[in-house]
């Protein structure tokens, strides 16, 4: 067959056609079906996402001290892979860095890409050695920002700040309660890089700005932490106990003004802290109160009209058998009021008490009270305490709870459960934080108080308020809690310590003292437990071990909170904080 | 005179001079967009710059307050007062006189006023 000249232009014009519309569906198939597979690989080379890092929030006091900070700080690190002059480098760094040469050059010697070298290196640090890198050329090492937190208090308020950890999560105290709040989001942005590394700006794509974390504010007061903080150091010189909390709180709100335990640890050095500094005894540790729990037996037999103030009861002359079990006290009373067995501080009497309400009234007013629940408080790691329920009782734990024996209370349950007394009867939730802020000073939230329930009606609560005048009397047990001008209430107490396989340790107690003031408006609320204190046998009681360190404490606190003193008190003789007589201990 | 004039191509000058504006137009559209680009990339490479500077200026704020925080704590103060550096003289409560009841921060945040008080 003869193609004729047309025919194969017609053919040739035919392949052309079919050729470039091949090339055509290629390209439709590149651009247009596999655009974003290919985009994606092609962005993946060039295109990432740059993280942008969020500010941790601030902690402050409650009249916005700074209690916790951020420092920017730098992460050195290298690519072995990119490293000009390996020798040269060890030397610089070890040198700037104060790092062995033998760990940086085994380092540097690697083929890893990414090499931690120091982390948290101060910022003129950095800037030195960022400087003498480029003057003598050397390349693979690169700085990455980072930042380390600061606590300028040191030691003071350590169990409630908290620390964070290695990447930055908060793990303890507010800084583990409120880690979500502090910690912030962070932001990112695409980026494009060329071939050194280096970003291209023009081609920035996709942006979020990153939200700081909130500004945490407090409830405690720094000028009042001082003061306990400086107080239970000196208790620690003077007693040496194992242990030893204090703490202060407003009554009307449930706020805690101020909490401070031993031992404790520096917030900076946290790395060389002991488990057991760590702690925080408030909330993590229980104790018998002792006498202290009497408050609970007296207000639970008052509010259910079984007795009234001044309603007596016989005291068997210091020894009564009950259950088989003589019950003792330290003392030979006969006749005592209500009133008097909360100031003498009776066992006998309220055991009495307790008696006449039952096992399960009188349980139900402990739980009540908030015994043997968290308080909810904003704190990680609160125990519950330890309450066992009427059917475990023995038949003398009715005669041995009331006295503060048999249960496990938190510090902080004490010092909530005076607040109860102190306020009128509400049981409120006791808080540690104030608001929370952007870093711009907006208002996120504001916790108001809490009031759990009303535990005893106002009138029992202004009932249990007036014996307990009488306990920080020349009458009662913790005279040496007096403070001059103003009138306290408040109750000692001294437990057998339980030791670590059962039954009391002899010779082991622990003191506390638990009051307000000043007693007709109170202001404060103040608990102060020591832990087996070393002192003589015949003065290890809460009236003159805790009821001093309380008496100072109260003293400076109403001085800062300009508390007016009680009129008829100023005029009279400053009274001496006297030792305490064999009568009135307990 | 004729003849040659009539071997000659007529330019169209309007034309000539239309194509001439249209192509210094391309021409500088062209090395306007060039520049205008090499400027985008030099003002990307001057805000990175700037963005870098503001963040080093951020960095030494943050380490200038960390050190203003320290140097002012209660735990430094205390340090200084102990040291003898701060010297400070605790008020004798008779040297202090009250010239009316303290305002207290109430529940109801009712702070007492002079024309408010009873005068029993």
């Amino acid at each position: 067959m003869k193609w004729n000249s047309r025919t194969r232009c017609a053919l040739i014009c035919l392949g052309f056609v079919l050729l470039f519309s091949a090339f055509s569906f290629r390209l439709i198939y590149l651009q247009m079906i596999k655009h974003d597979q290919y985009a994606g690989l092609a962005a993946e080379k060039h295109v990432i996402k740059q993280p942008i890092f969020a500010e941790r929030g601030t902690i402050l006091d409650a009249n916005n001290e700074v209690l916790a900070h951020n420092v920017p700080v730098e992460t050195i690190v290298a690519d072995a892979s990119r490293l000009n002059e390996v020798d040269a480098t060890v030397d610089l760094v070890s040198e700037e860095l104060k790092l062995p040469r033998g760990e940086v050059s085994d380092k540097l010697h690697s083929d890893r890409r990414y090499i931690v070298l120091k982390r948290e290196v101060a910022k003129a640090n950095a800037d030195s050695l960022r400087q003498k890198l480029r003057a003598k050329n050397l390349r693979g090492i690169y700085f990455e920002q980072d930042a380390t937190r600061i606590y300028p208090n040191g030691l003071m308020l350590c169990h409630v700040i908290g620390f964070t950890d290695f990447d930055h999560r908060g793990i303890q105290g507010v800084e583990g309660s409120l880690d979500q709040y502090l910690r912030g989001q962070e932001g990112y942005r695409y980026i494009e890089h060329n071939r050194a590394g280096q970003e291209i700006v023009l081609y920035r794509g996709q942006e979020r700005a990153p939200r700081n974390g909130y500004q945490v504010h407090l409830t405690v007061d720094l000028n009042l932490q001082n003061i306990v903080e400086n107080e239970i150091d000196a208790a620690m010189g003077k007693y040496s106990p194992k242990k030893a909390t204090i703490i202060l709180m407003r009554p009307q709100t449930g706020e805690i003004l101020a909490m401070a335990n031993r031992p404790a640890f520096d917030l900076n050095q946290r790395s060389e802290a002991k488990p057991e500094q760590m702690k925080n005894r408030a909330i993590c540790d229980m104790m018998e109160p002792g006498s202290t729990f009497k408050i609970v037996t007296a207000a639970a037999a008052l509010n259910e009209h079984k007795f009234s103030l001044d309603s007596y009861i016989f005291c068997e002359s210091g020894v009564w058998n009950y259950g088989g079990t003589p019950l003792h006290d330290h003392a030979a009373f006969k006749d005592l009021s209500v009133k008097d067995i909360l100031v003498k501080s009776s066992n006998i009497g309220a055991a009495k008490l307790a008696v006449s309400l039952g096992d399960q009234k009188f349980y139900e007013y402990i739980r009540r009270f908030g015994f043997g629940e968290r308080t909810g408080v904003e704190l990680p790691g609160e125990i519950p305490g330890l309450i066992r329920s009427p059917n475990s009782w023995s038949k003398i734990s009715i005669t041995h709870i009331p006295m503060g024996h048999e249960i496990g209370v938190t510090p902080l349950q004490m010092a909530t459960a005076m607040c109860a007394i102190a306020n009128g009867g509400k049981l409120m939730t006791p808080r540690i934080v104030k608001s929370t802020t952007t870093s711009d000073g907006k208002t996120v939230s504001t916790l108001k108080p809490i009031v759990l329930r009303q535990v005893i009606s106002p009138q029992t609560a202004n009932q249990i308020g007036t014996a307990l005048r009488g306990v920080v009397s020349d009458r009662g047990t913790a005279a040496a809690a007096a403070v001059p001008g103003f009138t306290i209430a408040g109750k000692t107490g001294t437990a057998q310590k339980v030791g670590p396989h059962g039954g009391y340790e002899k010779g082991k107690e622990v003191v506390s003292f638990c009051g307000y003031l000043p007693a007709e408006n109170p202001q404060f609320v103040g608990l102060v437990v020591l832990d087996d204190a070393q002192t003589k046998p015949e003065q290890n009681y809460g009236g003159t071990v805790a009821g001093p360190i309380f008496s100072r404490i109260a003293e400076k606190a109403a001085r800062y909170l300009d508390l007016e003193p009680h009129e008829e008190i100023r005029k009279a003789i400053p009274v001496e904080r006297v030792a305490l007589t064999n009568s009135s201990r307990h | 005179m004729s003849r040659s004039r009539r071997n000659w191509n007529e330019v169209n000058a309007a034309s000539l001079a239309r194509w001439i504006v249209l192509t210094g137009f391309l021409a500088l559209a062209g090395l306007s967009y060039v520049y205008l680009n090499l400027q985008l990339y030099h003002l990307g490479d001057r805000k990175k710059a700037l963005e870098n500077e503001v963040a080093n200026l951020k960095a030494q704020n943050e380490v200038a307050s960390a050190q203003i925080a320290a140097l002012t704590s209660r735990s430094a103060l205390q340090r200084r007062l102990k040291e003898g550096y701060l010297k400070m003289i605790p008020i004798a409560e008779h040297n202090i006189v009250r010239l009316s009841v303290p305002a207290r921060n109430q529940d109801d945040q009712v702070q007492p006023v002079s024309n408010q008080r009873v005068v029993k």
